[in-house]
């Protein structure tokens, strides 16, 4: 790995993004710094319509902020080419999505390796390192499988696995128990929450409390700006800015 | 609980005597509480006693008391809003009640209030949540799965209570909505008056409630007795 002891595996550093200009002009994200550290968990809650997915898109490298700095590893994402940009994504971040995650026509295996391959590595080793992500997530023996012969869980460990196949340590992951049941769910984050206990960085954007509740720190975010977090206990003068009473 | 604290928050307002206190706290909170005028003149008396609030003014023609609040009940109040609700010594009741005066007290930065609870929430379903993970939910004894539903029911509740105070966010946002909306329409209306208009006549939805209306709760779920 890269990126030095301690140093945060994502960084957000005063990030906003803006659609379109002047009258239409729509305000996403506003001046909103994050970090995710080595081994840790983050999740990000709020309303629809907060930011969350922008939030989650600069940070996967899919989309740039208007101002601020993205960095993935130590990389500034602005200084890349689209090319360095695609390459960065390949090697160090995984998505996972609520669903339609993995690709119908490859068994998990095949699914797992895919990133390794576009990135070159050969299929022999690919397998290998699939193989054991697949086990680091309890499902090897489904690696010959294909999606449809998987329950919903099972999928999503699949998509897991290959979020952080080889050297692959950071997974963002957009809502990702939305499809399943309360168990299956909760079995899907213990095994994000496992993977990040061993070393791995993890974005995880969700609006089931129950579900954010197995990061170490969940941050608010309302109208594109982070509101709260349960970081560390705020300080009293901070909640006392706004005067109450007549 | 949260009477002393109720009473403090209304005091806020403006002075006020036993009575009216009690009409006021139990109006706020859609009559779920009710409370006793005995039970005011005592929290009222330990507030006194605790220099909380003072007697303001002369009794009125009925020979009624009101009080108002000190500096330190001022105080008071203001810590009260700005911290979340404590889990280990008060009934949950005191979040709704909370809540309830929030939105009809002036001044209250209500969406605050929320934040603040659903932080201190979110990281107590955190601590239970770390708590759960030391087990694996498969084949574990008997006694350990007894444990492990006690701490889901605790995360159910706690669950519940960011989903409600979701909800009040929302529904607080869709009231100001609704409010710009009405303000909006009356300018409309005061408009058309020119052109013999009867503006009275469009009886618009809401306006009979007046501020009740306006703070965000619906006339009916204030009336509730139980």
């Amino acid at each position: 790995m890269s990126a030095s002891a301690g140093a945060p595996l994502l960084e957000l550093i005063r990030v906003s993004r803006v659609h379109g200009e002047g009258a239409t002009e729509v305000h996403a994200l506003t001046d909103v710094s994050l970090q995710v550290g080595v081994g840790e968990l983050v999740a990000v809650m709020g309303p629809s319509g907060s930011g969350k997915s922008t939030l989650l898109n600069l940070a996967g490298g899919l989309d740039r902020p208007t101002t601020g700095q993205v960095r993935i590893d130590g990389r500034d994402v602005a200084g890349l080419s689209h090319r360095g940009l695609a390459e960065l994504r390949r090697r160090k971040v995984g998505f996972v999505f609520q669903d339609l995650n993995l690709i119908p026509s490859l068994t998990a295996a095949e699914n797992a390796a895919l990133p390794l391959e576009l990135d070159g590595v050969g299929v022999r080793q690919a397998r290998a390192s699939a193989l054991e992500s697949l086990g680091s997530v309890g499902v090897a023996e489904l690696a010959d499988r294909f999606p449809e012969e998987m329950s919903g869980g099972q999928q999503q460990r699949v998509a897991i696995a290959r979020a952080l196949v080889g050297e692959r340590r950071l997974v963002l992951a957009d809502e990702p128990t939305g499809a399943l049941d309360s168990h299956t769910g909760e079995s899907v984050l213990r095994v994000l929450r496992a993977r990040c206990d061993e070393g791995a960085s993890g974005l995880l954007v969700t609006h089931e409390a129950r579900h954010a509740a197995w990061a170490d720190r969940v941050v608010f975010l309302r109208d594109g700006v982070v509101v709260d977090t349960t970081g560390a206990p705020p300080a009293a003068e901070e909640l006392l800015d706004h005067p109450s009473g007549v | 609980m949260s009477i002393r604290q109720g009473l403090l928050a209304l005091l806020a307002q403006e002075p006020m005597y036993g009575a009216r206190l009690r009409s006021e706290f139990e109006d706020r909170t859609g009559g779920t509480w009710p409370l006793n005028v005995g039970q005011v003149y005592t929290t009222l008396t330990r507030l006194e006693r605790d220099g909380l609030v003072e007697v303001s003014g002369r009794p009125d023609a009925e020979g009624r008391i009101a009080y108002r609040l000190t500096d330190a009940g001022r105080a008071e109040v203001t810590r009260w809003w700005s911290t979340p609700v404590d889990r280990d010594s008060t009934p949950r009741d005191e979040l709704a009640i909370k809540l309830a005066l929030a939105v009809t007290v002036p001044g209250v930065d209500v969406q605050r209030v929320v934040q603040t609870q659903r932080t201190a929430t979110l990281r107590h379903l955190q601590d239970l949540t770390r708590l759960k993970s030391r087990n694996d939910p498969a084949g574990v004894p008997r006694h350990e799965l007894a444990w492990q539903l006690v701490l889901e029911n605790l995360v159910y509740a706690a669950e519940g209570e960011v989903r409600w105070l979701d909800h009040v966010e929302a529904s607080l946002a869709r009231a100001a909505v609704g409010r710009r909306e009405e303000t909006r329409q009356r300018d409309v209306r005061e408009a058309d008056r020119g052109d013999g208009a009867d503006a009275s006549a469009e009886g618009h939805p809401g306006t009979s409630e007046g501020g009740r209306e306006a703070h965000g709760i619906p006339a009916t779920s204030r009336r509730r007795r139980r």
